[in-house]
């Protein structure tokens, strides 16, 4: 992992986080660091809902950032009519590998997509699937 | 940094406004301080009477029509900066001192106070001092006015308004005459003007001629910016021009920033509000470019030992401030965040906090409350580095104003703006939003971490700003929604802030926010209603419901309680009306005089102790007392005792009211109150399948009112079981007084028990005492209404509600029923039994008494099962097995019952049911046994062949004779059938009895129909010829075929025979002696009869012993080829004689070929041939040959 501090967190339309994880590899202060990084996630949440109206694109690079971390954003589709399963996933970071964090994005939505299709998870409601869990940290290792 | 900075801020004029003299009271200080700072912008128009030109003024285009100047009042005043020379706006330009004439009697020392404070101001260019509310003393002192002290004389609010009005013009003529000075010695002896940026630089490596331009150049800039302030733009724009000009040339890259940035404060003084796209532009270019000089001065200058980087974020933090409109968010959004970036290249902590706070302002103006509320945050921070209380309170403060952005504010808070509650989403919040955040509860809600952490700073900031309420308040919060997130020490951490918090406040303060987490109240009366006043409802316990039930009573009707749902225990029925109390808002009802249960449930979820006070009950709306019959100590005792469980995760989080619903609480007058009981104990009577018995209710009025009127009905399952009721008994009671007592009997009989239930308990081989019961609760209920007078008794007089109303009573019946006999199956016995001959024919059946051979059921002869009367034999019987087990661990004494009707076309005859009964034996079977049962069919059968079976039936009589009987009741429907079965079956009933007490009556109708269902007509039609032996008299010596007419000449025969061989056994034959015989052909049609008849005889082995080689029997008389015709329901004797050789049992069968048989008989004998002759066949007769006597 080349990312030493990353943040990812699932948003749902009521801007309830339905999943988040410190996927960063440094443990300095991982307590105090977690919570900044969630205030600089839902500050960022002002501008992404800006900034999505205003683009078709899924992936909005650095739409928000605060001293070294960026916040980059994945849209997932929908969000234009207004659907019900319109979902952000948002990642802070502070690594610049554009590509990795793209695929990184692409992998967890399609993941997501597989939670939502399961009948027994409510949209909108918390991911608790260890399984999820442990995928989207395969994957951040594997990306960013 | 300064604080509040934008475009405009070039052209304001620096006022210091210092309390000057004795102590001055806040209010007062505050009122006189907004008195003057009203007066921020001062027309030039309005100060044109003060101004006097003493030389020409410098300004040549002051817009004396339409300029202004503008003031900005720095309340305390500043410390210089270093920067004032770069931007002459940083400078204190005037000292305005305010005085409290009353706290400072000497006025001169008071001006000698302001003197010495104006020295701190060494660019003050004018210096005034107001002194308010002056004592006549002091205005009579002339001393005043060489003191340059202004006296505001005591008068009111306008006057004085006025008087500071033209005091503040005078102060700007003042200003406007000084900078016209300055700006004239400026140009004339030039100025030297420094930054700290130059202090130690030295101008000896520049060119000379290089440092003369760039001094001019900053000389230009600074008129430029005196222009500003004399509010005359196009002034400074020139002179602004130049400075830029000079600036390039020279390469002054901060000053030449400057100056460009004066230039756009000239460009748009008067234009702020327009909104012109060019405009805009223009100075979004000018200011990029700003930017951008200010960068460079940064990078060209030595960045350690000072930074113009604070320019730079200035710069930004205008152009954004200019920008600031929602449709160019993301310009300004990309403005903020470079300048937030810009924060880590501040020396200055207060300087990042100033950006911070203007950060968050701006995001806050654009509707990014989320990223005001992240800044905020941040500054809250770093007050809270620094160590001193007025930090903390800001901290406390900025904090504070955060909570509502992550929706954690203080409910005080909360109901000021309880409508939009919705500060995590911001503009595009749908409306669906605001209602799912008020679901999901703030501990469900996973931004949870924040929200603790914004509370536990507010909580730290509090108790360092020394503010209790605050730090209660937070704590509380945290406490009330966070409390699982929370580790018990960390619990116990917030209990004692809240204690000490509280020690803090005066006695009596009360906070809008509930501490405790979840202190569940619950109120639940005596019906089980169960309402929840704070929070939502958690079990309903009821005690009793069905005891105490009301029923709104509808006086216009006999049947009162229809048409009125009773008010519980259920909440919902579906025949109530969605009337006034629709939703959940329950309607209770308590009555005076009768306790009310309310329970209140107490749940501590906290790590830490908590102490309950008192409880109290609050009751508005009526006006009754309510005085607690157990106090509090009872029930915290019981709750300590583990009574009260709750689980504290059941519903955390959820602070809403749910389901508050504060019920209507009605009281009516004292009503009766019933109150049944089991004579014999209350406890389920416990009952075989079908057995019958009574069961005793005591009704007892245990109210205080008389019960006028009372009604018994029915409901719940198993209705049918309940056979009587003593409705009659209970109507005669009435009314009953209180305390008065009736006792009714129900009678009832146990149901079956489904067929499910007994096989499930046949398979699992389960204990007999529980496995075969029925399930409890399912019996029959019965619902007693009652109600006392409609003149309500209470004396008091006051106006009463139209009706008390009545109740209602639920008597379970607790009938526990055990299976008892189980029926196995049943079938019809084709036996035959042949009768002995005797000097008599068996009873036939039209004689009606024939009970008398029924065959005997004995339980003692254990060798045989029946018994039947050797004479009889099964002549004319029919006999129906019924196969029982009995599984239960008692054994069953089994009879059974034929009840026979009366046969009303012979009058005379009729049927004692008593001694029917008598006859019948009963059959013992003991557990885990099985038994046969039968029952004789014989008296079912009808006489003759046609109409009596329709007249029983209750069908038309027209057919008869015409159509067949079996050809008609072929064609009859099924239910004919049915209906003809039914009757026979109900005639016979099988009763059992077990141990003394318990009798029943075993339900076989289902089985007997089963199993008569093929062969009914075999049960009850007769053959179409009866055929019968009997010995003849010896006296009589008929030898021909005699037809006796009569129907039942067979009855006279007993009597005629009294005379004859009594010394014989009945029926004897004696061999070796002629024997007469006759055989009686009987017609049970009503059509003649021709037929060929013939007679047997056979032996033990089945031989024919009449004819034949080894011939037995001898014969007199004819025995074959018998001519006869029988008349319609007549009967016919041929008599002949036998002589039997050999003593033994022979058996007499009479048959019969039936010439010319009628359709009728073609039926019975169920042949289709025309052709084909029909055979009769009688019934075997036995003759018993003896040897001798």
């Amino acid at each position: 992992m080349t990312s030493a501090t990353a943040c990812f967190v699932i948003v749902s339309r009521n801007d309830i986080p339905i999943y988040d994880a410190e996927l960063g590899s440094s443990t300095v202060r991982k307590e105090d660091a977690a919570h900044q990084h969630q205030f600089i996630l839902h500050a960022a949440l002002d501008v992404v809902q800006d900034v999505a109206w205003t683009t078709s694109a899924m992936f909005l690079k650095s739409v928000d950032r605060f001293n070294d971390l960026v916040v980059s954003v994945y849209v997932t589709a929908g969000h234009i009519l207004l659907n019900p399963i319109c979902y952000l996933l948002m990642l802070l970071h502070d690594s610049r590998n554009e590509d990795g964090m793209k695929s990184f994005f692409q992998e967890v939505h399609e993941l997501y997509i597989k939670i939502l299709l399961n009948p027994l998870y409510l949209p909108g409601s918390r991911i608790t699937s260890s399984h999820f869990d442990t995928k989207v940290r395969a994957l951040a290792r594997k990306y960013l | 940094m300064e604080p509040d900075v934008s475009m405009e801020t070039g052209s304001e004029i620096r006022v210091a406004v210092l309390p000057i003299g004795g102590a001055i009271p806040r209010d007062l200080l505050r009122d006189y301080v907004s008195m003057l700072a009203r007066h921020t912008r001062v027309e030039l128009s309005s100060i044109s009477s003060f101004y006097v030109e003493h030389q020409k003024s410098p300004f040549a285009h002051q817009p004396w029509d339409t300029g202004a100047l503008r003031i900005q009042f720095v309340v305390g005043g500043a410390p210089p900066s270093p920067w004032e020379d770069f931007q002459s706006n940083r400078k204190v330009l005037a000292v305005v001192g305010v005085c409290h004439c009353p706290s400072s009697p000497d006025l001169g020392l008071v001006a000698d106070q302001f003197a010495a404070a104006c020295k701190g101001y060494t660019s003050a260019l004018v210096e005034r001092c107001f002194a308010f509310c002056p004592s006549d003393a002091q205005l009579e002192d002339k001393s005043n006015k060489e003191n340059n002290v202004i006296l505001f004389p005591p008068s009111d609010r306008q006057a004085q308004e006025l008087h500071m009005l033209t005091m503040v013009q005078d102060l700007a003529a003042s200003l406007l005459m000084e900078f016209e000075k300055w700006v004239l010695r400026a140009e004339s002896a030039g100025t030297i003007l420094k930054t700290p940026l130059d202090s130690q630089s030295s101008l000896s490596s520049e060119e000379f001629i290089k440092a003369k331009k760039k001094r001019l150049g900053r000389a230009q800039k600074t008129i430029g910016d005196y222009c500003l302030l004399a509010g005359s733009p196009v002034d400074a724009n020139a002179h602004y021009t130049t400075a830029i000009e000079l600036a390039r040339l020279t390469g002054d890259v901060f000053w030449h920033a400057g100056a460009l940035e004066g230039s756009v404060s000239a460009l748009l003084v008067d234009r702020m509000d327009l909104r012109d796209p060019t405009l805009e532009e223009e100075v979004k270019y000018r200011y990029y470019s700003v930017v951008q000089l200010y960068r460079r001065a940064f990078l060209q200058d030595n960045a350690q030992r000072v930074s113009t980087v604070s320019f730079e974020l200035e710069a930004a933090l205008k152009l954004a401030r200019y920008l600031c409109r929602r449709e160019l968010s993301k310009e300004v959004v990309d403005l903020l965040m470079g300048a937030a970036d810009g924060a880590k290249s501040l020396i200055d902590a207060s300087d990042r906090l100033i950006l911070y706070v203007e950060i968050a302002r701006l995001f806050g103006m654009l509707g990014y409350h989320r990223k005001a509320a992240f800044f905020s945050r941040q500054v809250a921070q770093l007050y809270l580095q620094q160590d001193n209380a007025n930090a903390a309170v800001s901290a406390m403060q900025v904090l504070s104003i955060t909570s509502k952005a992550y929706q954690v504010q203080s409910r005080r808070a909360d109901s000021n703006s309880s409508v939009s509650p919705n500060g995590l989403g911001s503009g595009h919040s749908d409306v669906g939003k605001m209602h799912l955040q008020s679901i999901v509860s703030l501990f469900e809600s996973q931004w949870n971490t924040l929200q603790m952490v914004v509370l536990r700073e507010i909580l730290m900031s509090s108790v360092r700003a020394g503010v209790p309420l605050a730090a209660w308040s937070a704590a509380a919060r945290l406490l009330r929604s966070y409390y699982p997130l929370i580790t018990p020490a960390g619990q116990s951490g917030l209990a004692s802030s809240l204690t000490n918090s509280a020690e803090r406040l005066p006695p009596g303060t009360r906070c809008a926010d509930p501490a405790l987490p979840f202190i569940r109240h619950l109120l639940l009366n005596e019906y089980g209603h169960s309402c929840s006043f704070q929070l939502e409802m958690l079990h309903s316990f009821p005690i009793h419901p069905s005891q105490v039930d009301i029923v709104k009573r509808n006086p216009g009707k006999e049947e009162w309680w229809l048409d009125s749902a009773p008010s519980g225990p259920f909440i919902y029925t579906p025949f109530s009306k969605g009337g006034p109390n629709d939703g959940n808002k329950q309607d209770l009802t308590w009555i005076v005089g009768e306790p009310v249960q309310i329970l209140v449930e107490l749940a501590n979820p906290c790590g830490f102790d908590l102490t309950v006070d008192s409880i109290y009950l609050s009751v508005h709306s009526v006006n009754f007392d309510v005085f607690p019959l157990s106090d509090v100590d009872n029930l915290l005792l019981g709750a300590a005792q583990g009574l009260v469980l709750s689980d504290p995760f059941r519903c955390c989080g959820s602070g809403k009211l749910k389901n508050a619903s504060i019920p209507n609480i009605s009281v009516v007058p004292a009503l009766p109150l019933l109150v049944s009981h089991v004579v014999g104990g209350d406890g389920a009577a416990i009952l075989y399948e079908g057995e019958i018995r009574d069961i005793w209710l005591s009704l007892t009025n245990a109210g205080t009112v008389p019960i006028e009127q009372a009604h018994i009905s029915l409901s719940g399952k198993h209705q049918d079981s309940v056979i009587s009721i003593a409705y009659e008994t209970l109507r005669l009671a009435l009314p009953l007084k209180p305390g008065a007592e009736v006792t009714i009997p129900v009678t009832i009989k146990a149901w079956q028990l489904s067929l499910v239930d007994s096989d499930h308990a046949m398979s699992k081989n389960a204990p007999l005492s529980t496995g075969k019961m029925s399930k409890e609760g399912n019996g029959p209920l019965l619902l007693v209404y009652y109600a006392g007078p409609l003149e309500p008794s209470d004396p008091s007089g006051e106006k009463q509600s139209p009706v008390p109303p009545g109740r209602r009573l639920v008597v379970p019946l607790h009938v526990c029923v055990l299976q008892g006999l189980r029926f196995v199956r049943a079938r019809l016995l084709s036996m035959e039994i042949p009768a002995h001959v005797s000097e008599t024919l068996p009873k036939p059946l039209e004689n009606g008494n024939s009970f008398e051979v029924t065959p005997d059921f004995s339980e003692h002869k254990n060798d045989r099962l029946i018994r039947i009367d050797p004479y009889r034999g099964s002549w004319g019987l029919r006999l129906l097995e019924l196969e029982l087990s009995n599984p239960t661990d008692v054994a069953f004494e089994v009879s059974v019952l034929i009840q026979l009707e009366k046969k009303d076309r012979h009058g005379l005859m009729s049927v004692d049911l008593d001694s029917a009964d008598m006859d019948c034996h009963k059959t013992r079977i003991d557990r885990d046994y099985s038994a046969r049962v039968l029952i004789p069919l014989e008296h079912f059968k009808l006489p003759i062949i046609d109409g009596s079976f329709f007249a029983k039936d209750a069908q038309t009589d027209n057919c008869v004779g015409k159509v067949s009987n079996t050809g008609c009741s072929e064609r009859n429907t099924k239910a004919e059938l049915d209906a003809c079965i039914n009757n026979l079956v109900s005639k016979i009933k099988v009763r059992w009895q077990s141990g003394r007490n318990s009798c029943g009556e075993l339900n076989i109708k289902d089985a007997i129909q089963a199993a008569l269902q093929t062969s009914v007509m075999d049960v009850l039609l007769p053959d179409p010829l009866t055929f019968g032996f009997r010995l003849r008299k010896k006296e009589t010596m008929p030898n021909q075929t005699n037809p006796t007419g009569k129907l039942n000449g067979f009855s006279d025969e007993p009597f005629a025979q009294s005379d004859g061989c009594n010394l014989r056994p009945k029926g004897s034959i004696l061999a070796h002696e002629m024997t007469p015989m006759e055989i009686l052909v009987r017609n049970n049609t009503k059509e003649m009869i021709k037929m060929n008849l013939s007679i047997t005889c056979r032996d033990v082995a089945g031989e024919n012993c009449v004819e034949g080689d080894k011939a037995t029997v001898l014969w007199a008389g004819v025995l074959s080829g018998i001519e006869l015709v029988v008349p319609p329901l007549q009967e016919i004797t041929h008599p002949f004689s036998f002589y039997f050789l050999v003593p033994g049992e022979y058996t007499l069968l009479g048959a019969a070929v039936i010439d010319d048989a009628t359709d009728i008989l073609r039926t019975c004998a169920r042949t289709n041939s025309a052709v084909e002759p029909i055979f009769c066949r009688g019934s075997p007769f036995h003759v018993h040959v003896v040897g001798t006597l």
